[in-house]
């Protein structure tokens, strides 16, 4: 037999919450803050726009160190190309209808805290999502993959491999724009592309090459992290900063 | 410019409104004085949400940075959406990540209960809240103590701030139907714990009745 009401619990975790002695702000708070605003007003956007300017010299010298060091078999029908923890972005046209594309779901096959365990580097999970409703680790221990099958958002799934292989990941897309996680470079891809796998010799996986919707590219801790789903840049930046590392 | 806030629910907004976009548009123009004056307007409520997610002393600190935050990141707020949960939501973040030196996840969290559980024992000295004993008070924070760290999230974004459905999705970042889901749980696992405290008023006076 039940004892408690449910709304009677809610009313008085409300009155708790009322009752409780949070101290007032300072009195200097709001000069505190100010004292720490940028000078000029339009500061915000300026500094955004020199942060994107930055990233894309950043990426330009990658791609030329890149293309010093490294000898890989790029493919022929490929102009041009540039690494990113791992994930190798070839810069080419695609025919992909323009509609949305749901990434696939991860069966239900591990915990979190079992897939961490069975990995070599160190797995995170956003906060903004709570727990996946499936994890899974491939057979070659090289990648670690989750999803959440949200109301609102449709299914969406989270890639994470160590940034420090060669490549695991190749996408084709027509264009790639810069985003920031924490105030490091990402990479955002809002069309339809082409993501495949990679062996560690740089060849495809066959079967592995599908099409990719709106996904954000970002590196922690030597790990990229690879979100993908029906979301906006901003809320995928936003859940990339929620990430925290499974213990 | 008029915007007219929806009144979700009936519940006044007092906070919140047509002066917040006022203010962000002054902002964008580069008045600091707007921006000064939605500090002030809206620091209580950050300090609460700061201190229940579990800040300590810390909680100022907490929401100074999210202003200075707040202000940077106006580029990436779109204009028309309300501000409070906007703000709560950077004060949230930076709350979390207060604990980072705690260590793992588990422990980080571990912190910043305490840190809540200690100050939703010590009630305000204000002789005129009467609506609560401290009885009940002590097994609700027992009961609490008891959830998941997401869960007891939600029911300090929901209950214990007082957000509406809405403002604690944002707060979090989490889907609406996530908010639903996880409350609903929540509320079913308090009331369990509640019902299976041996200390409790109502479970109690039943065992006299019988």
């Amino acid at each position: 037999m039940t004892e408690h009401d449910v709304d009677d619990i809610a009313r008085d975790l409300i009155a708790l919450g009322r009752t409780v002695d949070v101290p007032a702000p300072g009195p200097g708070l709001a000069a505190a803050v100010l004292d720490r605003l940028p000078e000029a007003p339009s500061a915000p956007a300026v500094t955004a726009r020199a942060r994107r300017r930055r990233i894309v010299v950043a990426v330009a010298v990658a791609v030329g160190l890149l293309a010093l060091l490294a000898t890989p078999p790029v493919r022929a029908a490929v102009s041009d190309w540039f690494g990113f923890g791992g994930v190798r972005v070839e810069r080419g046209g695609n025919e992909a209808p323009a509609s949305d594309v749901a990434p696939p779901g991860v069966p239900p096959s591990l915990s979190l805290t079992e897939a961490a365990a069975t990995v070599d580097f160190p797995v995170s999970a956003p906060d903004a999502l709570g727990d996946p409703d499936g994890v899974e680790v491939s057979d070659d221990r090289r990648m670690v993959s989750m999803s959440w099958d949200t109301d609102e958002e449709g299914v969406l799934r989270l890639d994470e491999f160590d940034a420090t292989l060669d490549f695991s990941v190749v996408k084709v897309a027509p264009d790639v724009q810069h985003a920031t996680v924490n105030g490091t470079d990402a990479l955002w891809f809002d069309e339809p592309h082409e993501v495949a796998l990679l062996e560690p010799d740089g060849t495809r996986v066959t079967h592995s090459a599908r099409l990719a919707g709106h996904t954000l590219i970002w590196m922690t801790d030597g790990v990229t992290l690879r979100l993908e789903g029906d979301i906006e840049q901003h809320r995928a930046e936003e859940i990339a900063e929620s990430a925290v590392a499974v213990d | 410019m008029v915007y007219t806030d929806s009144n979700e629910g009936g519940h006044p907004k007092l906070d919140t409104g047509p002066d917040d976009n006022e203010l962000l548009a002054r902002v964008r123009r580069g008045d600091r004085g707007a921006y000064a004056e939605l500090v002030r307007r809206h620091a209580p409520m950050a300090m609460r949400t700061a201190a229940l997610l579990g800040a300590g002393g810390e909680a100022e600190d907490m929401v100074q940075e999210a202003f200075v935050k707040a202000y940077a990141a106006l580029d990436r707020f779109r204009p028309g959406a309300p501000f409070r949960p906007w703000l709560l939501r950077i004060v949230a973040n930076e709350t979390r990540n207060l604990h980072r030196a705690s260590g793992r996840r588990a422990a980080r969290e571990r912190r910043s209960w305490e840190l809540a559980e200690r100050l939703l024992l010590t009630p305000a000295e204000d002789p005129v809240e009467v609506a609560l004993s401290l009885e009940r008070r002590e097994a609700l924070v027992r009961a609490l103590a008891m959830l998941s760290p997401a869960h007891r999230q939600v029911v300090t974004c929901r209950y214990l701030l007082d957000l509406d459905e809405v403002e604690s999705a944002a707060v979090l970042g989490w889907p609406r139907g996530t908010v639903k889901s996880r409350l609903h749980r929540a509320l079913a696992r308090l009331r369990e714990v509640l019902d299976a405290d041996p200390q409790q008023a109502p479970a109690r006076e039943a065992a006299h009745d019988d």
